[in-house]
């Protein structure tokens, strides 16, 4: 087990030989007409985030992001907070949960179009509906699980009702929770870049779908640079947030035992 | 009231609420329960659908032929030396946080409109899955394993095919049914644009033409198709691997 991670050099490098292989198989290849080069990508990118075109459409791609998938959030622990503490509410709910769930997020964005038109609501609600289900299902999940043992030792202590839900339940129920959270977190991006893309009016995949039409493809690269930085943060950062938050679960409980 | 029976229930309550809502204020947004599934009676068993159905299945069969060929070759050498893990790693990291929509204008820029495209699309975001599988089945085969094996002097593609592949058949097969919705959302998202036929492309059509009693059947038919691709997986698990003992630890 190691406790300080080291900075993975040969890793990297090994990402930076695979970029100067592609320039030279592109050049050599001629591929241009399929794929740009890694160094016009680069330049696209400087160009494009130093117009300010980048960073306004990054702007529109995260303010629905943050907003559907905030709504996820609260909506899928509060909910599942509450399925996993009522059997009678869970029982009630199991076929419909089941129903709904299987049903690919991103199929709804047609129907959502009809229903709200183009615009912010829309996208938030499709991105929230998407987001929803992992993270109710996790929590839960989580929330039933608790092992029974620690409600009893909180009922002896005076513990109990609502109170036992908040102080016993939902701290014990945090690492499944986080799960479900993590999930949903790449799910809602996803949804998110999907429906702009299907839109085409503004946001990152609206600009990747212009770029694709235009055939511009090192500003298109350019955008999905952008796209998979912004996944590998959101990544990184929740499983770092995770590792704070929930120090005994994950990872480092399986690099414990 | 069985727990089951009440879950049915409610569902059907729900559905009747819902047939209620759309009679009592009619609009073209929300049809009746009963027109949706009257349509997908009468549209499901044409030939025009099922063969839609076919082509989108066809093609992630293949995408996923080709993906999970691909993310087991990788995760198993990423498993089986330590080395190979540290360098691939930064790259595999990124490669999968990138959203599969954003393969999908690269890959119709380097393969056109067609089924190239969409195989190309299925292929990368199913391998990741896999590849995380293998990934870790891998590394969870316990030390006196590996010891065993190099006790053994079996070389490495040896140990790899004979020791790590079958020790991780139980992580790999959790891959695939993580796989099988993220599947589902690739067939939408890779017909989201250009012609030829699938599931994603009737749903896009009927939208197109306002035909909003279609829609509704075509996202039903999608969750159906989850639901039963989730069982048969979960299926095919219990048979294949029932003789694995991470199989059944793991089915809890």
């Amino acid at each position: 087990m190691r406790l300080v991670r080291r900075p993975n050099v040969a890793g990297w490098l090994f990402v930076a030989f695979v970029a100067v292989a592609a320039e030279a198989a592109v050049r050599l290849l001629d591929l241009h007409d399929s794929v740009p080069t890694p160094s016009a990508t680069l330049r696209a990118l400087g160009d494009e985030v130093r117009s300010g075109a980048l960073p306004a459409e990054l702007a529109t791609t995260l303010e629905s992001y943050v907003v559907g998938f905030g709504l996820a959030v609260v909506l899928g622990v509060g909910l599942g907070v509450a399925l996993g503490a009522s059997r009678l509410l869970r029982d009630a709910s199991s076929v419909t949960v089941e129903f709904l769930r299987p049903i690919p997020g991103v199929a709804i964005i047609p129907l959502a179009m009809l229903a709200f038109g183009l615009g912010e609501p829309m996208r938030r609600f499709v991105i929230a509906y998407a987001a929803l289900w992992p993270i109710l299902v996790h929590t839960a999940a989580a929330v039933r699980g608790i092992d029974s043992r620690l409600h009893d030792v909180a009922r002896t202590n005076g513990v109990a009702g609502s109170s036992g839900l908040v102080r016993v339940s939902l701290p014990a129920a945090i690492p499944g929770i986080a799960t479900g959270i993590r999930v949903s977190a790449s799910i809602a991006l996803l949804v998110a870049v999907t429906v702009e893309f299907v839109t085409g009016t503004d946001g990152l995949g609206a600009y990747m779908q212009q770029q694709q039409l235009a055939f511009r493809l090192p500003e298109l690269y350019a955008a999905v640079v952008v796209v998979g930085l912004l996944g590998y943060a959101v990544n990184v950062g929740l499983r770092a947030l995770e590792r704070r938050a929930v120090p005994w679960s994950g990872e480092q409980r399986a690099a414990l035992m | 009231m069985s727990r089951r029976a009440l879950g049915l229930a409610v569902f059907v309550g729900a559905l009747g609420l819902w047939e209620a809502w759309a009679r009592g204020r009619p609009t073209f947004l929300v049809p009746p329960a009963s027109a949706v599934l009257e349509r997908a009676w009468e549209v499901w068993p044409t030939g025009d659908f099922l063969g839609a159905v076919g082509a989108s299945l066809g093609r992630l069969a293949v995408g996923f032929l080709i993906g999970a060929t691909a993310g087991l070759a990788v995760g198993l050498a990423m498993g089986a030396s330590t080395r190979v893990r540290r360098l691939l790693e930064p790259l595999v990291d990124l490669a999968r946080s990138l959203p599969p929509i954003a393969l999908l204008p690269v890959a119709i820029v380097a393969f056109g409109v067609g089924d190239g495209m969409r195989i190309a699309v299925i292929a990368v975001g199913l391998s990741f899955p896999i590849l995380l599988g293998a990934l870790d089945g891998v590394r969870a085969v316990p030390p006196e394993t590996r010891d065993t094996a190099a006790l053994l002097r079996l070389g490495a593609a040896e140990r790899t095919l004979r020791v790590y592949l079958p020790a991780a058949l139980p992580s790999i097969a959790a891959g695939v049914r993580v796989a099988a919705p993220i599947g589902l959302v690739l067939i939408v998202i890779s017909e989201l644009t250009g012609e030829g036929e699938g599931v994603g492309r009737y749903i896009v059509f009927q939208q197109s033409q306002f035909n909003v009693p279609e829609v509704y059947g075509g996202i039903l038919f999608l969750g159906l198709l989850g639901f039963a691709l989730n069982a048969l997986l979960a299926l095919a698990e219990r048979r294949l691997l029932s003789w694995h003992d991470g199989a059944t630890g793991a089915a809890r």
